[in-house]
Order: C-alpha cells, then sequence, then structure tokens
C-alpha cells in the first residue's frame, strides 16, 4: 500500500519520458521536458533522495527551458532571414 | 501509508496525470496551460509528501518549485510570445481549481504544523505558489495591457 | 554503410545492450530492504564527521575527489560554450529594441527576483544540514538573476551582470575548492581529507570540518557558471546578428 505513489510516480514519468520523444517540435519538446523534469522530481521525492530532487527542480523548472527556447528561436531566426534571401 | 500520502497519491494520479496527458497532446495553447498547471498540482503534492513522511525539510524542494516554477511559465510565455498572441491560452476554470488545491492543501498542513517557524514556511510556499501561478496564467492568456521599458 | 547495415548494428548492439542490463537487473538487491551495508557506512562516517545530510558528506568529504572530477566538468563545459558562441568576425552587434512587458510581470519578477536569491543562498548555506547544497543552491540563485531579463529586458540585466566579474568568480571558486584540497595534504593527511578544520557541534551552520567551504566553493562555481552559460546564449539570440553575407 506504502508503494502505491511510487507507482504513481514512475507510471507518470513513463507517460511523460514516451511523450518527450514522441513530440517531434522543439518548443513543445520543451514544454513536454519540464513537465517531465517535474515528475522526476517527484520521484526522486519518492524514493526518499530529496539531493537528487531538489537538483532536478533547480535545473529543470527554468534553466534548460530557458536554455532551449533560446537555441530554437537564434535557429527559427535565422531560417527566416535565409529563406527570406532566396 | 497515512493520510498525508494517499493524498499526494491522488493529487499526483489525478492532477499531474492529467497535466502530463494535456502537454502532451493538443494545440500549443493546451500545453502551455499543462506546463503551468503541473507546478500548481506537483506543488501540493509534494508539501503533501513532506508532511507524510514527516521530513519537515522537504519543504524545500516545495518551496523552490513555488519559486521557479512560475519563472519556467513567464520563459514560454515571453519567448513563445508571437505563436501564444496567435491563437492565445485561457483556462480559468482550471487555473483556479488548481489555485484552490494549493489553498486547501497549505491551510490544512498549517493546521497540522501548528504556529511555528515551519507555518510560516509553509504560508510562504502558498502564496509564492498560488500568486505566481494566478500571474503565470495571465502572462499566458495575453490578458495584461502592455508597456514599455525605461 | 548502407541504411540497412546501420539498422543490423543498432539492432545488434541494443540487443546487446538488452541482455547485459536484464542480467544486471536480475542480480539487483530487492527493491526496498533494510539491508545497505554501503548506505551504514556512510551515514556511520557522516555521523562521526558531525554533517548532519549524509548527502553533502558523501559528495563533498567521503567523495570529495570526485566532486571535483564534475565541478571540473561543469568548467570545461562553461569555457566550451564561451568559445563557441563567441562572436565571430561576419556578425556584428544589434541594439535590441526595448522589449515590451506587462507591469504586473514585471512587479512579480522584481518581488520574486530578491526572495529566490535569498533562497539560492540558504540552500547553499544549508547543505550540510539539509537537502540541497551549492549545485542546487547556486543554480537557484543564477537563475533568479535571469528574472530581471523576464521582467525587464536583456539590457537591464546586462546593467548589473558584468560577465568579466562572473567568468574570473568561476575560475577563483574552481581553484579555491582545489586549495582547500590542498590544505588537507598539507595538513598531514591526503588531498581533500576533511582533517583541517574542527568538526564543530553537529546541525550547525560550521558543522562537518571542510564540508562547509568546498560547498559553498561549489556553490559560487555553479553560479557564475550558469550566469556565464546563460549570458553566451542570451547574446546569440537577443544582440548578435548574423552579417548579411558577403
Amino acid at each position: 500500500m506504502a508503494d502505491a505513489v511510487i507507482v504513481v510516480a514512475l507510471l507518470l514519468v513513463a507517460l511523460s519520458a514516451t511523450a518527450a520523444v514522441a513530440v517531434r517540435d522543439p518548443a513543445r519538446q520543451a514544454l513536454v521536458l519540464s513537465v517531465l523534469g517535474l515528475v522526476l522530481a517527484v520521484l526522486f521525492t519518492v524514493l526518499q533522495a530529496p539531493d537528487v530532487a531538489l537538483s532536478q527542480l533547480a535545473v529543470g523548472s527554468a534553466l534548460t527551458p530557458l536554455l532551449l527556447l533560446l537555441a530554437v528561436h537564434k535557429v527559427r531566426r535565422r531560417g527566416k532571414k535565409e529563406g527570406h534571401h532566396r | 501509508m497515512n493520510g498525508w500520502i494517499l493524498a499526494a497519491a491522488v493529487v499526483l494520479g489525478g492532477g499531474v496525470g492529467a497535466t502530463v496527458w494535456g502537454v502532451a497532446t493538443g494545440p500549443l495553447r493546451r500545453r502551455v496551460v499543462a506546463q503551468n498547471l503541473c507546478t500548481a498540482f506537483a506543488c501540493p503534492a509534494l508539501l503533501l509528501l513532506s508532511q507524510g513522511y514527516d521530513r519537515p525539510s522537504y519543504v524545500d524542494l516545495a518551496l523552490v518549485l513555488a519559486l521557479l516554477g512560475p519563472v519556467g511559465t513567464l520563459v514560454f510565455a515571453r519567448l513563445l510570445a508571437d505563436e501564444l498572441a496567435a491563437d492565445p491560452p485561457s483556462a480559468w476554470g482550471l487555473t483556479y481549481a488548481a489555485a484552490a488545491v494549493g489553498a486547501v492543501v497549505v491551510p490544512a498542513l498549517c493546521v497540522a504544523t501548528g504556529p511555528s517557524r515551519a507555518m510560516a514556511k509553509l504560508l510562504v510556499v502558498g502564496a509564492l505558489l498560488i500568486g505566481g501561478n494566478l500571474l503565470a496564467s495571465r502572462a499566458l492568456s495575453g490578458a495584461f495591457p502592455e508597456v514599455r521599458r525605461g | 554503410m548502407s541504411r540497412r547495415a546501420r539498422l543490423w548494428l543498432v539492432a545488434v548492439g541494443g540487443a546487446g545492450l538488452a541482455a547485459l542490463f536484464v542480467a544486471a537487473a536480475l542480480d539487483l538487491p530487492a527493491f526496498g530492504g533494510d539491508h545497505h551495508p554501503y548506505g551504514d557506512r556512510a551515514v556511520h562516517a557522516a555521523l562521526t564527521r558531525r554533517t548532519a545530510n549524509v548527502i553533502a558528506s558523501v559528495n563533498f568529504d567521503q567523495r570529495a575527489f570526485d566532486t571535483l572530477g564534475e565541478m571540473t566538468i561543469l568548467f570545461a563545459a562553461v569555457i566550451g560554450c564561451v568559445i563557441l558562441l563567441r562572436r565571430t568576425h561576419d556578425e556584428h552587434r544589434g541594439r535590441p529594441a526595448p522589449e515590451k512587458v506587462a507591469r504586473p510581470v514585471r512587479r512579480y519578477s522584481l518581488l520574486v527576483l530578491p526572495v529566490a536569491l535569498l533562497t539560492g543562498l540558504y540552500v547553499i548555506a544549508h547543505g550540510q544540514l539539509s537537502p540541497g547544497g551549492g549545485f542546487q543552491g547556486g543554480v537557484v540563485a543564477a537563475t533568479s538573476l535571469h528574472l530581471l531579463y523576464l521582467g525587464a529586458d536583456y539590457r537591464a540585466l546586462e546593467r548589473v551582470r558584468p560577465v568579466a566579474l562572473y567568468e574570473t568568480g568561476d575560475a577563483i571558486a574552481t581553484s579555491a575548492y582545489v586549495v582547500t584540497g590542498l590544505a588537507g595534504l598539507i595538513g598531514g593527511s591526503a588531498f581533500l581529507a576533511n582533517t583541517v578544520l574542527p568538526y564543530g557541534t553537529f546541525n550547525t551552520l560550521s558543522s562537518g570540518g571542510t564540508v562547509p567551504l568546498l560547498n559553498a566553493a561549489v556553490g559560487m562555481e555553479v553560479a557564475c557558471a550558469v550566469v556565464v552559460l546563460l549570458a553566451r546564449f542570451l547574446d546569440q539570440t537577443v544582440e548578435i546578428e548574423e552579417g548579411n553575407g558577403k
């Protein structure tokens, strides 16, 4: 019975990780990735690893989306420019 | 297994599970709302787990999430602004429902903790969480009049 | 290599990896359980050095050399990023127009910035007492500074963030870790050995000998590294524009 919350967390991780792979657009992938990070943090917490969970929260909730979206922005702008020149 | 952990499992399975589904499918406006609501559900769940395992130091996790979760949503609102402006998200019913989860969980935990420094920390987490989520939700829906800096 | 050969290669490699994983998983101890020989020893060692958070003791005392390696990886990664994302000769620095920001978002950012910064410092300072430590707190503190980018715009962030200072801070913090390690060597025993300082009172901010020092060094290194890393990314996205061809 005490394992119920572990099972729930594991299922959520499996679902969101699969979704993160299946989604193809990078911006939407960043959204799924940030949810995956959160769910992973919950999993680490229920497995009694709060230090790891805190690392995951610190990195996954704001820093990773920011880095990813900045990169996506730059690439898209370059694509637009090249399309314009052609 | 005690009532707190059971409540956390319910919030995780119902609330966070729904947001995982929401973020994985559908148009962009639905996904950003789901990403925002995920914070609103996961943070109360972490608080409940902290109480359930009887480890007050786990509240730090919820504190960091309540601070950085809305910041993450603001990052999306800022850098996806063009796409969101074309198709603005709006899910006030869900947003208030998620805020209500926080508004129920935090007072319940405060009662269980009793007046102390730990209770003050819980109240700070609750205020940051609910305030941050409502603001991030408004920022996503583009409901703010915009001002120029300077 | 043809597409077919590549698929075969992946299939053979994947099957081998899967077989090894299954074999390893079958040999694992059962989930949960109460027999943890390594955990018991780590907890015992942490308690003799009066470090309340056993993870901090493992990271900064029992396995401090591994942490030096991890720190060096981050340092090297940031240097690589700085080199790759520099402004090349055919790019020029644009003056981005001020961004539009909603007033409530600006108020929220300016309100949360000090709270997040304080939380980051709190997480670093309590690394040897509660969950958290230099890495986690450093990332939170560095992220909090970028609320200025979200709440105002990039120019406001640039004004409070001299990148050169953070680059220097990054290097100084990495050196501080090595110097603390050398102090252990000079103090009589071994590199990074926790024998230089008194262990203090259990569950106070100064307990744990060199653990708080190494923790603080990692916190500063990570915070500076993240700031420098994000500065390069933001430069590329917001300011640097490509040359219009030749």
